[in-house]
């Protein structure tokens, strides 16, 4: 098939099953709700159920799940390797601390419509980055052991001033860090949303436009210069983007893990590496499978509400030892 | 006839480690030069300054009478085709898809091939006779079929000219003939001028219609590859002594130990 066939047809595939995940996602919950009643006349408190707390909630898991999806995709470019995600880099943990310091510090107002925890959970996704680029790179190639210790090395930095800062909390105030660390798509209203999507617009914008200059790094820094690839300025752009989506992102939703490692990897096991392909489905398939854990996390033991990050991440836990005892008999791809 | 690619004087240094120095070069369209010297000696660098990919310290290179350091990247992509030493294939591409990348710089951002460009890629593959692989893996082919699919990369650039590093230095000996034969079936049929760093003084000697001798960043010999190739250049290139022998119309390389 031709990469222009396979793309048509992925995205559509994809398209669909968001469609029906999300329709599905709209109408599960303890609260229960027909698509019936929706387009015809709901009494006002499912209207308030459905508007502000279901399609907001949705789209939020839409939102998350494709921009961690993406921006695992675009940092396995970048690096050079499969293993990386926002996850397992540090940024998470990175952006995480810069929202708990925004918010902690009384900076949880916006600015021109910014919110300022988006500000500092992206400006320590950069610094993350930044860091755990220079100390993974060895001689002008990254290696994976380096790249992984690397961001174990930040997450357990953050982690230590997370607690740091946990130790002198209140109980309530604790108990909002803790829950907000395991991950939650808990939104209320639309306004979240459009703050987020702020970032995330032009981030994954970027990104997309790059995918062609991804493939083409691939093949190593000369031979990308030498095809027409600004290499360094492509990098560069990879950083801001990234940080920029997956950072504002992460300061709304916690640390959501694995969505940004599992997401591409089947995909390039389904569809090849081409990143024209890869990225833009991942966004789908990412979108679908957070709508998706989430729907989970808030039937699975109803009434009560478990964190979609406790989801997330024991799927994510299986599939990467999974990876490793596959990886035992080849490279990992 | 114009050059193809003119520089002078071109000098470069590593972190003030001086790595090149006055270095004169010019091909013509449809010629073969073959760079030959030390490890160490240059040929790399200069091979990225020739390509664009690295500027020089000092100095000019011109590709068709324009500077490329004042080029752009894709302009540049669409006349002169690249093959390093030792190609990194970080993603595993099929060999369809990576000979497909040098049509990059005539695609647009957002698009795909089009069936101009897929035609082109295949015939790529026939002329390196590589066309039974296009669906394999880049990563589970042989070293020298890898080095195939990047000539066949290359060649869809549709370049005026190739500049290859050490194209055949990991290959045994029928890989490497293969190789050669592939470069100089695209000089004769195509008339794409080759420019190719190499350590095979013996194939040099079947191949090249020039031969450039660098030792410590300087020329130290250049010229019609049989003038060059004799004991007492190579003797002094490599810093030890090397008998080139002549009998019944055969040269024979090889050191004096």
């Amino acid at each position: 098939m031709s990469t222009n066939r396979k793309f048509v047809v992925s995205m559509t595939l994809l398209f669909i099953l968001w469609i029906i995940t999300a329709f599905i996602s709209i109408f599960s919950g303890t609260y229960s709700i027909g698509p019936l009643e929706a387009i015809s006349n709901l009494d006002e408190l499912s209207r308030t159920i459905f508007f502000q707390i279901r399609i907001p909630r949705v789209l939020m898991a839409t939102i998350a799940g494709g921009t961690l999806a993406l921006a695992g995709a675009a940092l396995q470019a970048l690096f050079r390797n499969s293993l990386a995600s926002p996850f397992t880099l540090g940024i998470s943990g990175g952006a995480s601390l810069g929202a708990l310091l925004a918010i902690r510090s009384g900076l949880a107002v916006g600015v021109l419509g910014f919110s300022m925890v988006s500000i500092s959970a992206f400006v320590f996704s950069i610094l993350t980055m930044l860091f755990v680029y220079t100390i993974s790179k060895v001689g002008g190639v990254v290696a994976t052991g380096r790249l992984l210790l690397a961001g174990v090395v930040a997450n357990f930095l953050y982690a230590s001033i997370v607690m740091f800062i946990q130790f002198f909390s209140t109980f309530t105030e604790s108990l909002q860090t803790m829950r907000w660390i395991m991950g939650s798509l808990d939104v209320v209203g639309f306004d979240t949303v459009w703050k987020t999507l702020i970032f995330v617009i032009p981030g994954c914008a970027i990104l997309l436009s790059l995918t062609k200059d991804m493939n083409l790094f691939g093949l190593g820094d000369d031979v990308a210069s030498s095809l027409g690839v600004n290499v360094r300025r492509m990098e560069k752009k990879i950083y801001f983007a990234t940080s920029l989506a997956a950072g504002a992102v992460i300061s709304v939703t916690g640390p959501i893990g694995f969505v940004g490692l599992i997401i591409p990897h089947i995909l390039r096991m389904l569809l090849g590496v081409d990143n024209r392909i890869i990225l833009p489905s991942s966004f789908l398939l990412g979108a679908t499978f957070l709508t998706a854990a989430d729907t989970l996390s808030r039937t699975i033991i109803s009434p009560v509400e478990i964190p979609v990050g406790i989801i997330t991440a024991s799927i994510g836990g299986v599939f990467f030892l999974w990876l490793l005892i596959r990886t035992k008999k080849e490279i990992i791809i | 006839m114009e050059a193809i690619i003119n520089c002078t004087d071109i000098g470069f240094s590593y972190n003030g480690t001086s790595v090149l120095n006055g270095i004169n070069l010019s091909i013509q369209p449809g010629n073969m030069l073959g760079i030959l010297g030390a490890n160490g000696a240059g040929k790399s660098t200069l091979l990225k300054i020739l390509c664009g990919v690295l500027k020089p310290k000092s100095g000019k290179a011109l590709f068709n009478d324009q500077e490329l350091s004042k080029m752009d990247r894709r302009e540049i992509a669409k006349g002169i085709a690249y093959i390093p030493q030792d190609p990194m294939f970080a993603f595993p591409f099929t060999v369809r898809e990576v000979v497909l990348m040098g049509r990059a710089p005539y695609i647009g951002r957002f698009e795909f091939e089009r069936e101009e460009d897929n035609e082109i890629a295949k015939n790529a593959l026939k002329t390196v006779g590589i066309s039974h692989l296009k669906d394999r893996l880049i990563n589970e082919v042989s070293s020298g079929e890898r080095q195939l699919a990047s000539i066949a990369r290359g060649l869809v650039q549709e370049p005026g000219i190739m500049i290859l590093d050490e194209p055949a230095t990991y290959l045994d000996v029928k890989h490497r003939t293969e190789v050669m034969n592939i470069l100089r079936h695209l000089k004769e049929n195509k008339g794409i001028s080759i420019i190719a760093a190499t350590h095979d003084i013996f194939s040099s000697l079947f191949y090249f219609d020039d031969i450039m001798i660098l030792k410590d960043g300087n020329i130290l010999a250049e010229g019609r590859t049989d003038q060059i190739i004799n004991s007492e250049i190579l003797s002094l290139a490599y810093g030890i002594e090397v008998v080139v022998k002549k009998e019944n119309g055969r040269v024979f390389v090889f050191p004096n130990q």
